[in-house]
Order: structure tokens, then C-alpha cells, then sequence
């Protein structure tokens, strides 16, 4: 047998090389001999499966479990954004209307839009992409099964406190993008504004934890000599939606929490009157905002290009221009925020900036219209039920792109803009460019979720009401707009020649509404009354159908490889003739590769079932729980309760021995993931730094913008004194040995003296965080400026992630005292060693940028 | 991994120069560069022009000596320098061409 795992320590063990120093190439891999299947699936189900019960629901952290719970609890959430838009539609029935008085009818739009955004959309494409990707890629699971089920119990606690507060009268009120000076204390004395910056930034730790599930599992976890270029173009596209989404979601997250603390503690970082500027928070709204529109769009282009060549019996048209297409549209959607703001009041040079880019954006998305187009034309195009919501999506997305163009341009802009011809808009391009592709998926998924087919005639009927509806409610308020009636007005007594059209709208989008209710009647009739499906239904050649039908736990038998690229494996990969057959060691085993090769590296050992995500969701919701009810000084107790959560995480991971390699293919071993440096856990550590680099980068965006915008700052009373740059000195150093330290103690594991590295790395982590204490109260009072303010929250972030680093830290001490480090074995040092480095490189820009205001103050 | 960087060169440099003529322009409007005569032009039209034509001779740079591979790996990345030096020529031609802090 062929053993990858005989190297010395140092070295990456098994990194995808044979012992030879050879790379693993796909002739190297031979067949595993056949086994019976029914065996294999009762050895695979009792590892696999959920624990029955409600044990189940608190328990489970397999992604197709997940993942149907993500979707499911999104299409809740999306019902009652439809029913909050249908008490939208019949008060602006009639121009005097009187069903909604002005703070209902605010709350309610403000909820329909924070819904829509946050509670459906986003956790619809997390839930896609959580119980699809594996299947696509040919893996078992996600890479860390514990983040995909700790990101559910976030969203959905955070999503109920957001809807409970519609029934208690106090749901957010200042529109969903919560401009200030509207959401500050002023003007917003309640907890409305405080439910939304709470409970969405609550939420968005689970969009998070998708960006780096998704991320980390795209790169590593395809099977094995599965290229990049080669991998499907779904796994492309939310390649490109979870980069955006770390890239993405950082500034909304940062607005909130300055927002949050603007709000509690009187930090004037979006106050006029005290050197801040309510743009402030646009910018870092829309910095997330529009990208935020392309995190939605991808994925659903991600099941369009899925779909259409299998419904056309063809190949799709440009895969190499769809994934440059793709790649243009991660980067382009950044550099186009500003347009939602042409009439703040900003200079021409800006303006044309952003207007040329926003144009621009629209090449990419073209390039990909046209490739469907083309692959329909290639092929013989069957008009099943998803094919039809994909022609629903031609009609109504290219409208919605046209008219962005022409928002795009500033003049036009100007003329449009808070008019409901943008709210039409908006609708055409998420509606268009979202939903109907969503709709295409499920109806394409279904039988693998369900194993039944659809009952006939229900679906096609759902489909004509939301298409006829849609149009008929939304092409009006192109009128509208034009006619000059503005958003978010609860009624237009002076205006009644917008009547008829409101009118209009208003009964179509009850036919919508219908519509949407068939939808999900057939889809509860297709789960209850279908007739079983049989394999394969539509003949698709990808990997998901590769597997019976409902889709099984595990997945997979055996693992795809280089003779199983498609879906004509599933007979050899159910008898256990790919790699990793069954689960011999009583694990949740999956392959890890190398990420732009596809070679195999090693063998990841999964988590299983485990109550810890939902506990530590509960643990971090308190922390909100007590910031929402006014209980400043009991929200502590919540960030104790998340760390002490946080450590729980940390103690079941590990091992105290080595472990043999485990056999993947005949001639072929690899090593567990306890056993090598470039783990997954480490690839998310990259990943979610990234995500934090963001996060500090859109803080230092934040001093920039307010230097330059707010004029007079007054010069540092108690400042940066002579007695605080040595301690800002001296804390640095410490970091540095800390950093140091931790090197050598990863270089030196084998050593006797492991322990006292890993105890003087903490001691200098712990000195470093220590000196930052007297730094942060040295400062000048944070509530009497936003320059203030801002020396505050650059000081708080490094406080946190001191705290983090020393947590970090007494982790690899602890992992060197129970013997998890030694050998091959490395335990917490190469992520502690990351945070480290980040922890340091970011308090050294944060002392520069402070002594920089002292010079030029 | 290399792959993957020679394709993304392109849109970083352009998400580089994106950024810095944008911080440019703030802190030269915040700095009064545009008061500043400079040859035919003023000190902070200067300023955006140098960056933006350097970054451009950078982008010529990735197009012409980058790209690697061979097939739809190497298409994709010629695709991905392409990408970057029209982005860049196209969404940063207005500061050569419209007025600056007003």
C-alpha cells in the first residue's frame, strides 16, 4: 500500500505527494473493489443521520439538513414580507387611504424591505448553496458542519425578534437602509432603530459563517482532480457570492455596530454637531448595499446557467467567459456604492466615477444574457416547469438591467431618483433576478430533496399568476415614477392622477400573491401526494444526481474521483468504487484537496451531531438581548457567555495520539486533518480574516471620510500625552514577542520546553492586551467628538482582538499541556500564530494613525 | 493557487487604483490641491492623472507578459487582464475630464 504519510514533522504531511516527493496525479488512483450498497448505506446512514426528535433539531448539523431548514425557514420569512407588501399595496390602493396610519404603514415598509433583504434572500442563497454545494462538488458535508448549524440558530433567533417586534408595535421605522439622521436617538427615541442594528447584525453572523463555509468548501473540499476550470458553474458563482459576502458584509456590519453605539453610548460618529456626518453612514451602507444586490444575483445566475443547458439538451455556451464574467462582476459591484447617493450633494469627479462604473456593470451581466440566449439557441429548449420561470426571468431581468442603465446615468438620476419608478426598478432586478431563478432551482431540486415528482398543472398555473402579476403590478410604477409620486408615502390626497395606476398595481400584486400561495401549495402537495421520482429525472450530467433519491445524509457512498466525474457514476459510487468508501473508522470523513488542482491532500474528520451551535447561538443572543433592553452593563456577561461557548468549541477538537492514514483508494493513503498544517480550519482562519481586514479597513475608511468632511476638529485635550506613546510602544513589542513565540513554538513542538513557549507566549499576548487597557482610558472623552469617537473604536478593535489572540493562545498552551502538539500534530498554533500577526499588524497601523492626528492636529 | 492570482491581478490593480484616485480625490478637495496651479493644470488633477497613467502602463504590463497556462486556464486569465485595464481606463477616464471638488 502506498503510504503519503511518511514524512518528518515540519513538513505538511501527506500534502498531496507521494512518498517519492511525486505529485498525486489521477492515474495514481485505482477503483475501489465493489461492495454491496446496502451495506455501505447502513454503515454510512448510522454515522450520518440526525438524531431523531427534537434531539434532532437542536442537535443536526448536516448541511442537507441545514441547509432545507435555511430555505424553508426563508420561505416563512418571505411569506410574511409578502403579506406585510400586500398591506402595502391595499393602503396605497386609494389615494386617502385609511388601512395603515403613517408609524404603521412606516414600520411596515421598513419591515417588508429589511425582510425581503435580510431574512429571505440572503438566507435562501445560504440555504441553497449549504445543501447543494457538496453535492455538486462531490463531498459528504461543508467544511465545518458546526458553523452551517450555529449560522441557522443566528438566523433564526435574530429573524424572530425582528418580526415579534411588528406584533408589539416597536418594528424598525426609518426604511431599510435606516439613514441617519432619521435612526439617531434624536429623531428615533424608541428601540425600533435598535431591534433593526441588533437583530440584523445578529442575523448577519450566520452570512457570515456561509461566506466562510461556502469559501473554504468550494476551494478544498471538490473531489479529487476536480480543477477549478472545471468545476461546475454553480460552484463558480457562489465562489464569487461568498468573496463578496466577506468582502461585502464587513461595512454593513461596522455601520451598525457604530450606529448601535452612537445610539447607547453617545459616540458621535454620525452627529453634525460634534465632527460627524450622516454620509458616513451611507457610505458604509451602500458599500455593502449594492454589492449586496450581486450577492443575490450570482447564485440564482448560478442555477440559471445549472438549468438552461440541461433544459436545452445541450453544453453551455462560454464557460471560460462566464467565470471572467463572473470574476468582473465580484469586483465591478464594489466600485459603484456611490450611485445610490447622486443627490447627496457630492463633487462631479464622484459622480462620474461611479455613474461610468454602474454603466460598466452592466458588460459582464450582458455577457452572460447573451450565453444563455445562445445555449438555448444551440440546444432543444423543453419548456418544463423550471425552464418557464427561466424565460420569467429573461422578461422581467432584462427590463430591470435596462433600467438600472438608465439610473446609472446621473441626470436621469436625478429626475428618478425616491421616485416609485425606482422602487419598480429594484423589484425587477431582486424579483427578476433573484426569485424566478429560485423558483426555476426548487423546482429543479425538488425531487432530489423530496424524491416525488410534482403533481401536474399546479406549478404552471402558479407560475402564469406570479409572472401576469408581477408585471401588472410592478410595470406601473414605472409610470408612477415618472409621474413624480415619491417612495414611502402612505398617501397622495393631492395627487389623483396616480390613483388608477396604484389602483392597478394594487390588485395585480394580489394576483401575485395567489400566485406565490400556489407555488407553495404544490410544493406541499409534491412533498405529501407525488408520486415517487425516478433517477435522475432530467438527465442532468452533474454530480448532484449522482446519488438516490431524497438525496441521502452522507450523500455518497464512496467519493467522486478522477473515474467518476459525473452523474453516470451513481451505480459504481453506491457499490463503493470511488474513494473513501463507506465510513470504516466510524467517522464523518470527507476528501480535502488541493485548491486549484483538485489533487487530494489529506482526509477531514467531521463534526457530529452536537447541541454546542445552538447553545452558543443562545449565548451570543443574550449579549443582544441585554443590549436591546437598555441593560448596558449586564451585555458583558453575554460576550462571557460567547467566549466561555467559543472555548467549548476548541476543547472537542483535537487529538491526543496519531492516527494511522486513512485508506481513500487502493494504493492510496492520506493523513487525518489533525495531522497536517494547511487544514480547513486554518483556510477559514484566512478567510474570515479577510472578512475582518474589511471590517478595519472600512473603520479606516471611516477616520478618512470624517477628516476630510468635517471641517474645525478640535485639537486632543488630554491626547495622545508623552506618557502614552511608550506604553503604545510597549504593548506592540509585546504583541511581536507573542507572534514570535508562537512561531517558535510550532517550530519546536517535538521539543520538552513546549510548554513554557506556548505559557511565555500567552504571558506576552496577555502583557500586550494588558498595556492596551491604560491606552484606551488615556484617550479623550469619546462622546465630545467624532475624532474621539472614531481614536475610541480604532482602540476597541484591537482591544477585541487582543482578547481573541490571548484566547488563542491559552488554547495552544492548553492543546501543548494535554499533549495535542507534538509530532506531526499542531493543535491551535497556525491559527493562533494568524491572529497573531493580524492582531499586530493592525494595532501598529491603528498607533501610527493616532500618532499621525496628534502630529497634524 | 497561482492560478488563481494571475486572474484576479487585473481586477485588483483596477480595485487599487480605484481606491487610491478616489482617496485622492477626497484629500486633495480636503487639501485644496485643486487651488494649485501646475503647469497646464492644478496639483490635484496632476496628482489623479499620475496615478491613473501608471496604473495603466501596469495594466498593459499583466496583458502583455502575465498570462500562463494553456486553454481555457490561460483564457482566463488573458480575460481577467482585459478586465482590469478596461475597468480602469473606463471608470477612472473622468478625472481627466470633469471638474474636481464641486
Amino acid at each position: 500500500m502506498t503510504d503519503a504519510t511518511q514524512q518528518g514533522p515540519g513538513r505538511d504531511a501527506g500534502a498531496g505527494v507521494l512518498p517519492d516527493g511525486t505529485a498525486i496525479e489521477a492515474a495514481d488512483i485505482a477503483a475501489s473493489p465493489p461492495q454491496r450498497a446496502l451495506v455501505l448505506h447502513r454503515q454510512l446512514d448510522k454515522v450520518w443521520r440526525d438524531l431523531p426528535g427534537w434531539r434532532g433539531f437542536f442537535t443536526s448539523v448536516n448541511h442537507g439538513t441545514i441547509g432545507l431548514r435555511f430555505m424553508a425557514t426563508s420561505f416563512v420569512f418571505f411569506a410574511i414580507g409578502g403579506v406585510l407588501a400586500m398591506m402595502i399595496r391595499a393602503q396605497l390602493a386609494t389615494r386617502d387611504g385609511a388601512f395603515l396610519d403613517v408609524e404603521l404603514y412606516n414600520q411596515i415598509f421598513t419591515m417588508h424591505g429589511s425582510i425581503m433583504m435580510f431574512l429571505f434572500a440572503i438566507p435562501l442563497l445560504e440555504g441553497l448553496a449549504l445543501w447543494l454545494l457538496p453535492k455538486i462538488l462531490g463531498a459528504r458535508d461543508m467544511a465545518f458542519p458546526r458553523l452551517s448549524a450555529l449560522g441557522y440558530f443566528c438566523y433564526l433567533f435574530g429573524g424572530t425578534v425582528i418580526v415579534l417586534s411588528l406584533l408589539f408595535g416597536v418594528a424598525p421605522d426609518g426604511g431599510w437602509f435606516m439613514y441617519t439622521p432619521l435612526t439617531s436617538r434624536t429623531y428615533s427615541p424608541g428601540i425600533n432603530a435598535d431591534i433593526w442594528l441588533l437583530g440584523v447584525t445578529f442575523v448577519e453572523i450566520s452570512a457570515m459563517a456561509a461566506a466562510v463555509e461556502i469559501t473554504v468548501t468550494i476551494l478544498r473540499c471538490r473531489a479529487a482532480h476536480m480543477p477549478l476550470t472545471k468545476m461546475p458553474l454553480m460552484a463558480w458563482y457562489l465562489l464569487g457570492t461568498s468573496v463578496m459576502m466577506l468582502l461585502g458584509f464587513p461595512p454593513l456590519i461596522l455601520g451598525s455596530i457604530l450606529l448601535e453605539v452612537e445610539r447607547a453610548f453617545g459616540w458621535p460618529f454620525f452627529d453634525v454637531a460634534r465632527g460627524g456626518s450622516p454620509l458616513l453612514w451611507q457610505h458604509l451602507f451602500w458599500l455593502f448595499g449594492h454589492p449586496e444586490v450581486y450577492i443575490i444575483f450570482l447564485p440564482a445566475a448560478g442555477a440559471l446557467s445549472t438549468i438552461i443547458p440541461i433544459l436545452s439538451r445541450t453544453t453551455i455556451l462560454g464557460y471560460g467567459a462566464i467565470v471572467a464574467a463572473v470574476i468582473g462582476l465580484v469586483f465591478l459591484s464594489f466600485g459603484l456604492w456611490v450611485h445610490h447617493m447622486f443627490t447627496v450633494g457630492i463633487p462631479h469627479m464622484a459622480l462620474a466615477f461611479f455613474s461610468a462604473a454602474s454603466a460598466l456593470v452592466a458588460v459582464p451581466t450582458a455577457i452572460q444574457i447573451f450565453a444563455w440566449i445562445g445555449t438555448m439557441y444551440e440546444g432543444r429548449v423543453t419548456l418544463r416547469l423550471p425552464m418557464l420561470y427561466v424565460m420569467g426571468f429573461f422578461a422581467t431581468f432584462v427590463m430591470g438591467g435596462l433600467t438600472g442603465v438608465m439610473l446609472a446615468m446621473v441626470p436621469f438620476n436625478w429626475q428618478a431618483h425616491d421616485t416609485h419608478f425606482v422602487v419598480a426598478h429594484l423589484h425587477y432586478v431582486l424579483v427578476g433576478g433573484f426569485v424566478f431563478p429560485m423558483l426555476a432551482a426548487v423546482s429543479y431540486w425538488m425531487p432530489l430533496i423530496s424524491g416525488r415528482w410534482r403533481v401536474a398543472g399546479l406549478g404552471e398555473a402558479a407560475f402564469w399568476l406570479i409572472l401576469i402579476g408581477f408585471h401588472g403590478t410592478f410595470f406601473l410604477m414605472h409610470l408612477t415614477g415618472l409621474l413624480g409620486m415619491p417612495r414611502r408615502v402612505a398617501t397622495y390626497p393631492g395627487d389623483p392622477e396616480w390613483e388608477w395606476l396604484n389602483l392597478i398595481s394594487s390588485i395585480f400584486g394580489m394576483v401575485q400573491a395567489a400566485g406565490f400561495a400556489l407555488f407553495a401549495f404544490d410544493i406541499v402537495m409534491q412533498w405529501l401526494f407525488g408520486r415517487r421520482s425516478w433517477r435522475n429525472p432530467w438527465k442532468a450530467p452533474t454530480l448532484d444526481w449522482a446519488m438516490p433519491l431524497p438525496a441521502p445524509s452522507y450523500n455518497f457512498a464512496s467519493l467522486p474521483g478522477p473515474r467518476q466525474p459525473d452523474a453516470d457514476a451513481i451505480l459504481p459510487l453506491a457499490r463503493g468504487e470511488g474513494l473513501l468508501p463507506g465510513a470504516p473508522r466510524g467517522w464523518r470523513e470527507t476528501l480535502v484537496v488541493e485548491p486549484g488542482s483538485g489533487r487530494p491532500q489529506h482526509v477531514m474528520v467531521l463534526a457530529t451531531n452536537t447541541a454546542l451551535p445552538v447553545a452558543t447561538s443562545a449565548a451570543i443572543g443574550s449579549f443582544f438581548a441585554m443590549m436591546l433592553a437598555g441593560l448596558y452593563w449586564l451585555a458583558p456577561l453575554g460576550i462571557l457567555a460567547t467566549l466561555i461557548m467559543a472555548w467549548r468549541w476548541g476543547e472537542i477538537m483535537g487529538t491526543t495520539t496519531d492516527h494511522p492514514p486513512a485508506e481513500v483508494a487502493p494504493g492510496l493513503s492520506l493523513p487525518l486533518h489533525w495531522q497536517v498544517r494547511n487544514t480547513l480550519a486554518h483556510t477559514g482562519a484566512v478567510a474570515l480574516l479577510v472578512a475582518d481586514a474589511t471590517l478595519y479597513a472600512s473603520l479606516l475608511f471611516g477616520v478618512g471620510f470624517l477628516t476630510v468632511v468635517a471641517p474645525g476638529w478640535p485639537a486632543p485635550e488630554t491626547g495622545f500625552g508623552p506618557w502614552m506613546l511608550p506604553l503604545a510602544l510597549a504593548a506592540l513589542a509585546a504583541m511581536a514577542v507573542s507572534t514570535v513565540i508562537a512561531h517558535l513554538a510550532e517550530a519546536r513542538r517535538d521539543s520538552a520546553a513546549l510548554r513554557v513557549w506556548t505559557l511565555a507566549g500567552l504571558g506576552a499576548a496577555g502583557l500586550g492586551l494588558a498595556l492596551l487597557a491604560p491606552l484606551a482610558l488615556g484617550l479623550d472623552d469619546p462622546t465630545r467628538h467624532a475624532r474621539d469617537a472614531l481614536r475610541g473604536a480604532v482602540v476597541g478593535f484591537a482591544v477585541a482582538h487582543g482578547v481573541i489572540a490571548v484566547m488563542l493562545a491559552l488554547r495552544a498552551h492548553v492543546d501543548a499541556v494535554r499533549g495535542r502538539i507534538g509530532g506531526d500534530r499542531r493543535g491551535a498554533l497556525p491559527v493562533w500564530q494568524l491572529f497573531q500577526k493580524f492582531w499586530l499588524a493592525t494595532s501598529i497601523v491603528s498607533v501610527a494613525l493616532i500618532c499621525a492626528q496628534e502630529v497634524l492636529a | 493557487m497561482i492560478w488563481m492570482a494571475r486572474v484576479l491581478a487585473g481586477p485588483v490593480l483596477w480595485a487599487v487604483l480605484f481606491s487610491a484616485v478616489y482617496a485622492l480625490h477626497g484629500a486633495g478637495c480636503h487639501l485644496g490641491w485643486s487651488d494649485r496651479p501646475l503647469g497646464f493644470t492644478d496639483l490635484h488633477h496632476a496628482a489623479m492623472w499620475t496615478v491613473w497613467i501608471g496604473g495603466l502602463l501596469l495594466h498593459a504590463g499583466l496583458v502583455v507578459w502575465m498570462p500562463a497556462g494553456q486553454g481555457r486556464a490561460r483564457w482566463i486569465i488573458v480575460a481577467g487582464t482585459w478586465i482590469g485595464l478596461v475597468s480602469s481606463a473606463f471608470t477612472l477616464f473622468p478625472v481627466i475630464v470633469t471638474s474636481t471638488c464641486f
